[in-house]
């Protein structure tokens, strides 16, 4: 039976990487919105 | 045509509501991936790196391929919607393809012993990449609204037509990328456990695609509006 390699933190910084850049596509569109309803007014 | 702002905010509105249940999708995803799903004997826990790896790729595909839908069916109606969405599935989509482009060297590190190598799946998608990040700036390059809507239309349904390629590559080209094990003619081969939280993956994944596009393309619909009262 192989060994299972001890790779953790790939894993971690690949998630880290992920949620980072969702959520500042998130943040992204939030500023876009704001700026969008604050021209309205 | 007019634009009307009233559509915009309940677009936004809707577009906020469906991203923000699909980002906790997603971090369930990460969850059930960390404490629920087994762990893959040779490749460890770098293997999880999957779970966000396939459905971002599948998410980027299928934004590019509605963009160049959405391109062609502009060309033949001229209907500014169609060109609305389909700025707005190249913009989602190219954070999509940023997610894969990421997230795959770091799986290849440890299980390739390379974060890059320059294997058919790879060098395309990054041209696909290119290819996206290209529409962007032709479309902020060029200001008369029909010429931008009619030239970035090639330039998205040239990024549709890579998609399949990019599909099929790994059966065209001998390389390290491993040949689909879902999206093929037969039965997935994964164990049920991996599958089932891949397949919850894919849902959320594709329902953060519909939020961001339903939030983007209103905040675009809203900025039209805005434009159309300015002027």
């Amino acid at each position: 039976m192989p060994e299972t390699p001890s790779n953790g933190g790939y894993m971690i910084a690949a998630y880290v990487l992920t949620s980072v850049i969702y959520l500042g596509y998130v943040l992204v569109l939030w500023g876009r919105c704001r700026r969008v309803s604050r021209e309205e007014n | 045509m007019n634009v009307d702002p009233n559509r915009a905010q309940v677009l936004i509105r809707r577009g906020w509501r469906i991203t923000l249940v699909a980002l906790l999708a997603v971090a369930s995803v990460m969850v059930l991936a960390l404490r629920f799903t087994p762990t893959e004997v040779r490749q460890g826990l770098a293997q999880k790196i999957f779970y966000i790896h396939a459905p971002s790729a599948w998410c980027a595909f299928l934004a590019v391929t509605l963009t160049g839908i959405a391109s062609i069916l502009y060309l033949w109606l001229g209907d500014r919607h169609f060109d609305r969405f389909a700025a707005t599935s190249a913009e989602v989509g190219t954070v999509f393809c940023a997610v894969v482009l990421t997230s795959g060297p770091i799986w290849g590190k440890p299980i390739w012993g390379t974060w890059w190598t320059w294997d058919a799946r790879l060098s395309l998608t990054l041209f696909l990449f290119f290819l996206l990040l290209g529409y962007q700036v032709l479309r902020s390059a060029i200001r008369v609204p029909t010429e931008r809507a009619r030239l970035a239309a090639v330039v998205g349904i040239m990024a549709m037509v890579l998609v399949p390629f990019i599909h099929l590559s790994v059966y065209l080209f001998r390389g390290l990328h491993p040949t689909p094990i879902v999206l093929k003619p037969s039965a997935p081969s994964l164990d049920p456990e991996m599958l089932r939280t891949l397949l919850f993956s894919f849902a959320s994944f594709t329902l953060l695609y519909v939020g961001l596009v339903t939030l983007a393309y209103g905040i675009r619909l809203a900025q039209e509006a805005r434009e159309q009262g300015n002027a």
